[in-house]
């Protein structure tokens, strides 16, 4: 325990540098009560919303999806899950500007869909896969 | 009617909520927050006006690489933090423990965590958010993403430090071992913890991919929510256009001068004049702070031979201007180490044809291994205070 009090000690003074340089820096209080939602938003929305939709999609997962391809699809939905979350930015388009066509300049939701696809393709094959080996091979043990 | 009960940590039984999980994909984040903590405070310096260190020209490509490594490794992170908070998920419905000692320590335990979570939100989400331009806040991004990053890291520091019999404990014991679960977490899912630990770094593979190609050249193709497709005029993205920086017709008309000035001395340029003077062309690559970069061929006149034009002295800080009317950086300072540097250009061509409007008709400022915003579009004035 004492041997970490200097590493305790490095982190309360970078986070309270932080703190520091958002309090003296940050122009306006309409800024800093800004950053202050923007905070408390992002945490309520993970443990409030996010998380415990997740834990609904799983429950209807378990109950609507059939049980060999239960796995491959509970890969796809992390895979599908967080890179739907990082990309809201460009699949709602709030940054496109009409003068400038270089900018988010990508069919988004296509290259979504092209991801659904991939994902359902591969949970279809290796459910597949998995079904006619375990059948081939009767004495072999899954995990 | 009766209200269910809310549920307690005792009421998840899900074995990937597990210290094994999240000691693992703990690890990677904490990686990946330090590349991009890194990279980040590089940026910020790079930004700066003031670089007690002078800020390296060499590599040209430099920052194209820091910036590109930051938001990659940023949204790399999406990924791994939710899928270790999803790990650690039953804790938040822990009841206090009685007796007021506890009950302040756990406050305080909390409370820390809770910054360290709130924090690292804020960081991938604003960052997220600037990436593709999109700016629904009232603050000043650079500040305060810079600022947080610390609170971020700090609290990280913390949190690695009040951890650290955890997370030994559980790197060193198999990841499917029960010896340092909870009694509840015995339920069997459709995925091992194996499983959900591979599933993360297929979902993290995928972030890189999906905006990787923002930044390398042949990943483009690949990379289906990156912010840019690295196409636009003249064969370069453009991040402000003429129209959005006010730029008219007649600024950069008959009467568009480049004053280039040092002192009381002024030596004011028609583009003709440019055009006369000794052409060099160089390869140089803009990189902005959003992460997308391109390559580009460049030919226009070097900065320094401008500044020999009115004697101004080696390494001394030229004050640049743009036309534009308005904005942050319509007035920058280029360091005295990179308007010596010969490749730093007043540029009147983009690969062989004369800049477009859009890219800073007549003439721009391009310097090797500096961010994007501060090279400076539709130029219109040198300035070294003497």
């Amino acid at each position: 325990m004492r041997a970490r009090v200097p590493i305790y000690a490095l982190g309360v003074v970078m986070g309270l540098y932080g703190v520091y340089l958002l309090l003296s820096r940050e122009g306006s209080n309409a800024g800093l009560v800004s950053a202050g939602t923007w905070l408390v938003v992002g945490v309520v929305l993970h443990d409030f919303v996010l998380a415990p939709l997740t834990l609904g999609v799983l429950f209807l997962g378990r109950h609507l999806v059939p049980k060999h391809a239960l796995r491959a699809a509970t890969v796809a939905l992390v895979v599908l899950g967080t890179a739907t979350i990082f990309a809201i930015p460009v699949l709602t388009g709030y940054g496109r500007r009409a003068d400038n066509p270089t900018l988010d300049n990508r069919h988004y939701w296509i290259g979504w869909l092209v991801l659904v696809v991939i994902l359902l393709v591969a949970v279809l094959v290796t459910t597949l896969v998995r079904r006619y080996s375990k059948r081939a091979s009767p004495h072999a043990t899954h995990s | 009617m009766k209200l269910p009960a809310p549920p307690t940590e005792r009421s998840f039984t899900s074995r990937l909520h597990s210290a094994a999980v999240t000691a693992r994909v703990g690890s990677v984040l904490g990686v990946c927050f330090g590349i991009a903590f890194v990279t980040g405070l590089i940026s910020h310096y790079a930004q700066n006006v003031s670089h007690p260190i002078p800020f390296p020209t060499h590599p040209a490509w430099g920052y194209r690489v820091t910036q590109g490594l930051h938001v990659i490794t940023g949204t790399a992170c999406v990924p791994l933090l939710l899928v270790k908070l999803w790990s650690v998920y039953p804790r938040l419905f822990i009841r206090p423990p009685k007796g007021l000692r506890a009950r302040v320590v756990e406050l305080v335990e909390r409370g820390s965590i809770g910054v360290l979570v709130a924090s690292s939100i804020f960081q991938l989400a604003s960052g997220l958010s600037n990436s593709a331009q999109w700016y629904p806040w009232d603050f000043s991004f650079r500040r305060t993403h810079y600022a947080i990053a610390w609170v971020a890291l700090g609290a990280l520091v913390v949190h690695i430090a009040v951890k650290l019999p955890i997370i030994r404990g559980a790197l060193t014991t198999d990841v499917e071992s029960a010896e340092l679960d909870r009694p509840e977490a015995t339920e069997q899912g459709a995925l091992s913890r194996r499983g959900l630990l591979r599933a993360t770094w297929l979902a993290t593979g995928v972030a890189v991919l999906a905006v990787a190609g923002g930044t390398v050249p042949f990943l483009r193709k690949v990379s289906i929510f990156a912010v840019r497709t690295g196409e636009g005029p003249q064969g370069l993205p453009i991040n402000k256009s003429a129209a959005a920086a006010h730029i008219t017709d007649a600024m950069v008309g008959e009467t568009y001068r480049l004053d280039v000035v040092h002192g009381d001395r002024t030596v004011s340029l028609t583009r003709h004049d440019l055009q006369a003077m000794s052409q060099r062309t160089k390869s140089l690559p803009i990189a902005c702070v959003e992460g997308w970069s391109a390559g580009a061929t460049w030919s226009g006149v070097s900065v320094r031979t401008l500044l020999d034009l009115v004697g101004a002295p080696d390494n001394t800080d030229v004050q640049v201007y743009s036309l534009q009317p308005s904005g942050p950086y319509r007035h920058t300072v280029l360091q005295g180490n990179f308007a010596d540097d010969g490749r730093t250009l007043v540029a009147l061509e983009l690969n062989g044809e004369p800049l477009s409007r859009d890219h800073g008709e007549p003439a721009r400022l391009i310097a090797p291994d500096r961010p994007g915003v501060l090279q400076t579009k539709w130029l219109t004035r040198l300035e070294v205070t003497s």
